[in-house]
């Protein structure tokens, strides 16, 4: 039962200005393994995230990736080994199709430099062929086959946030950061999108990190779940244990619930 | 006598200093209620600078009239800009890229336009503007234009000091500042807003354009001082009005000195270097805020 | 040399520099106002090799692509991590800094006088060839995951570094080689034109290329080359005195951004499968007759 861990985050803190955005968080993602952060809105989720992804620095505090501190990396060198994430406020490229879009996620694998793309030799139209196919293939898995040349951003919500994940896949993670997956899908959508999740999750053995504050998406997937709230960590546990939690239960609707 | 000349450069460096605050604030003003940087004030301020002449010379105004009227040229040029070049993208929500090809654009076609109307030389405004050239106080000369500059820029700042904070338009352009959205979530018109900022950023810079073509040198490249204001607005720390008006302030001094010990030609190489220290080592300027995307 | 061979010589010549600001400006949204200081450092250097020191050309221009070069990978390094306004203004700046240096280093340049006696190597083959070879490294570029990750910097930078690209150097690639495509234009102008002088090499001129990018089409290789060729061949065509044709080009790129800010050809490319789909409409109605 026992996996190995992937991603260990001790003590990590980050200050803005004057404003303690998360203070002290630490938590363990395993192998194989969907852990969820959850708290209302401003609880420092995202910038745990961020801080995981290397978006932002932490103040202090360490993230550590298969044994290597990876806190001070560069987003793309995080990315490179082994650590893909989706965003909260969907981030697709303008004007791109959805196969295109899958595509970035291999460039950096380009065995070429730049002198041989001017030239146009043929090892860089063999890798684009190759690279095309890999994507398709994550296209396909994440349900979007008809869609694969239509400009990412005409399509639904819905079908956008898969181009997101599927994006995620091509970068060949070992974990996924979700931000927010369901954010701004109906009940029908999410629900496709949990068992997408939980497909993936099973199918290529992916650690997970999921960001939500919807009860269900969290409950269905996670095995662990942490608890933010204004930047402190309030509760971690299982599914069941965090919902009979009095604590969790004031800071997400009041006290006033709690005492009827 | 060393004294006396750097006193004088003082005073000039002073008066440089005023111009470039004026035209620095009139151009952050419009960066922080629209996000981006708008070259075509160098073309406000160059249309103006020659209205000024034309009301000097042509219809022999004196100085007031002169004044006045390069603030009023320099606020219709303004609101023309807007229209032309950043109105429909605005409306259209269009990529940034797209204001700063066309504020560019506007720059490049005002200066055009001076080209082709006066012709590519250095025009001056005539002597009989200023009754008095110089004061003599024991053996300094003060250069009455760089006393000029210095008042009339106080007056003006005062002037815009009152209108930011007691006005109705002041305050609502310092919220748009904040937050373009919810400003005009709050029942504010958000054009109303925009042609307000950019009247009074145009009024800034048309009488920067005449103060700067009196006191120092007018020419078909006068726009190209916008640029000053920029490095001002860079160095103070865009979002702080006040920042940024200190920072052209020193500029002015700190440009004064340089050209005097090691000429025009090589001051640019050195303010360009200081820039890119000061973008590298504190990209928010003294006083100003950074701007970072939300993930 | 006919006049039309002159005029179509140096617009040739002037497209490469173009190509330049399409791939940094155009592809990668990186907006410099000192592309053109990379020309006239092109010029110079290769111009006071040959004139002074007696090199021959093809030596002369390495030299002068090597020093822009260096030079590219300084000034990249020091302002492509900054924002999108101020490296506007700093790329201004360094034109400026280029122009004042050439301007004081009178003995070695000219000065403002500027520098002639330039010998006239470029011939008409080498120009034209040298375009064609321009245009087929560009669209290898675009076609290759190079133009991919431009677009994606371009559109969400953020969102390119999480998928693994190394943005900035990406930038610095970019910023180099159209730093060395002006440097060519540069020396291949220098050569055509005989004389030059530091205030060829200001930001109007960086402005201009890229009014003549945006005119054709920021996203289409095909809308800058005949953008370029149009525009540029317009004044000479038309009889237009400096200023007014860089008014003119004002005018139109205010009407384009505001009318049809995809520029004239937005995305469309000329390739063998769009000239195919330019007839197939009529094919198709006899089908279903």
């Amino acid at each position: 039962m026992e996996n190995s861990v992937v991603i260990e985050i001790k003590n990590l803190t980050k200050i803005f200005g004057g404003l303690c955005a998360v203070s002290d968080f630490s938590g363990n993602l395993c192998e194989n393994q969907i852990i969820g952060i959850i708290g209302p809105n401003g609880a420092g989720k995202t910038t745990i995230m961020n801080m995981v992804s290397g978006i932002i620095q932490p103040t202090s505090g360490s993230v550590v990736f298969k044994g290597q501190d990876i806190s001070r990396l560069e987003p793309e060198k995080i990315n490179h080994q082994g650590i893909a994430r989706t965003f909260q406020n969907i981030r697709l490229f303008q004007d791109m199709t959805v196969l295109q879009t899958v595509m970035t996620a291999y460039s950096w694998r380009a065995p070429y430099n730049v002198l041989e793309t001017l030239l146009s030799l043929p090892r860089v139209g063999k890798f684009e062929k190759e690279i095309r196919e890999k994507s398709m293939c994550w296209i396909e898995k994440v349900g979007l086959t008809e869609q694969a040349n239509l400009t990412a951003q005409s399509l639904p919500y819905g079908m956008q946030r898969r181009v997101e994940i599927a994006r995620a896949l091509a970068s060949e993670p070992c974990v996924l950061l979700l931000d927010e997956p369901g954010a701004g899908l109906n009940q029908s959508e999410v629900c496709d999108l949990v068992d997408l999740i939980q497909g993936l999750h099973e199918e290529l053995s992916l650690a997970i990190m999921l960001i939500d504050h919807r009860m269900d998406v969290i409950m269905r997937l996670c095995k662990w779940i942490y608890v933010q709230d204004f930047g402190k960590g309030i509760a971690q546990g299982t599914p069941e244990q965090i919902q009979k939690d009095p604590v969790v239960i004031k800071a997400y609707l009041g006290e006033e619930i709690t005492n009827a | 006598m060393q004294s006396a000349m750097i006193f004088q450069q003082v005073i000039n460096g002073l008066s440089l200093g005023a111009v470039y605050a004026l035209i620095a604030v009139g151009f952050a003003m419009i960066f922080n209620v629209l996000k981006f940087s708008n070259f075509a004030h160098g073309g406000v301020l160059g249309i103006s600078a020659y209205a000024g002449f034309i009301a000097a010379t042509t219809f022999k105004l004196p100085l007031v009239g002169v004044i006045l009227v390069g603030i009023l040229a320099g606020a219709i040029t303004a609101v023309i800009v807007e229209f032309v070049a950043f109105r429909w993208i605005r409306l259209q929500k269009g990529q940034l890229i797209y204001f700063f090809v066309t504020s560019v654009t506007m720059l490049m076609l005002l200066e055009q336009i001076l080209i082709i109307s006066f012709g590519a030389s250095f025009e001056s405004f005539p002597y009989t503007l200023l009754k008095v050239k110089a004061i003599k106080l024991s053996n300094l000369t003060i250069s009455v234009t760089s006393l000029l500059t210095l008042v009339v820029t106080i007056i003006a700042f005062g002037i815009l000091i009152y209108v930011l904070k007691k006005t109705k338009v002041g305050i609502a352009i310092r919220a748009a500042s904040n937050d373009l959205v919810a400003t005009s979530l709050m029942g504010i018109n958000v054009d109303f807003v925009v042609i307000s900022a950019f009247v009074i950023s145009g009024m800034l810079g048309g009488l920067s354009g005449v103060l700067y073509g009196i006191s120092a040198s007018l020419s078909p490249q006068i726009g190209e001082i916008v640029v000053k204001g920029f490095i001002a607005s860079v160095l103070g720390g865009l979002g702080s009005l006040t920042g940024v008006a200190i920072a052209a302030v020193a500029l002015g001094l700190v440009e004064v000195f340089l050209i005097s010990t090691i000429g025009s030609g090589l001051s640019p190489v050195v303010i360009f270097v200081i820039m890119i220290v000061f973008l590298l080592v504190r990209p928010q300027g003294f006083a100003g805020v950074s701007f970072a995307d939300k993930a | 040399m006919t006049f039309y061979l002159t005029v179509s010589l140096a617009i040739a010549v002037s497209s490469i520099a173009v190509l330049g600001t399409f791939m940094l400006t155009g592809m990668n949204g990186l907006f410099s106002l000192g592309q053109a200081a990379f020309m006239g450092l092109g010029a110079y250097v290769s111009a006071i090799c040959v004139v002074n020191y007696g090199l021959p050309l093809p030596v002369a221009i390495l030299i002068s692509i090597g020093i822009t070069i260096v030079l590219a990978a300084f000034v990249g390094l020091a302002t492509l991590k900054i924002r999108q306004d101020f490296f506007a203004l700093v790329t201004f700046g360094f034109g400026q800094a280029v122009i004042g240096l050439l301007t004081q280093m009178v003995n070695v340049t000219g000065g403002a006088m500027g520098f002639s006696n330039i010998p006239e190597y470029t011939t008409p083959a080498l120009a034209f060839i040298s375009l064609a070879v321009a245009i087929v490294f560009v669209w290898g570029l675009r076609k290759s995951h190079f133009g991919r990750d431009s677009l994606a910097i371009r559109s969400n930078e953020l969102a390119a570094k999480v998928a693994g690209i190394n943005v900035f150097k990406h930038k610095m690639i970019i910023f180099i080689i159209s730093a060395v495509f002006a440097a060519y234009a540069g020396a291949l102008m220098a050569f055509h034109t005989q004389y030059v002088e530091p205030a060829m090499y200001g930001w109007i001129t960086s402005v201009t290329w890229i009014i003549i990018v945006f005119f054709g089409g920021r996203d289409s290789l095909t809308g800058t080359v005949i953008g370029a060729l149009v525009l540029l061949a317009m004044p000479e065509v038309l009889r237009f005195t400096a200023a007014w044709s860089t008014l003119i080009y004002c005018v139109i790129i205010l009407l384009i951004i505001n009318l049809r800010p995809r520029g004239l050809f937005g995305t469309w490319e000329l390739t063998l499968r769009s000239l195919t789909r330019l007839f197939k409409p009529k094919k198709a109605v006899e089908e279903v007759k």
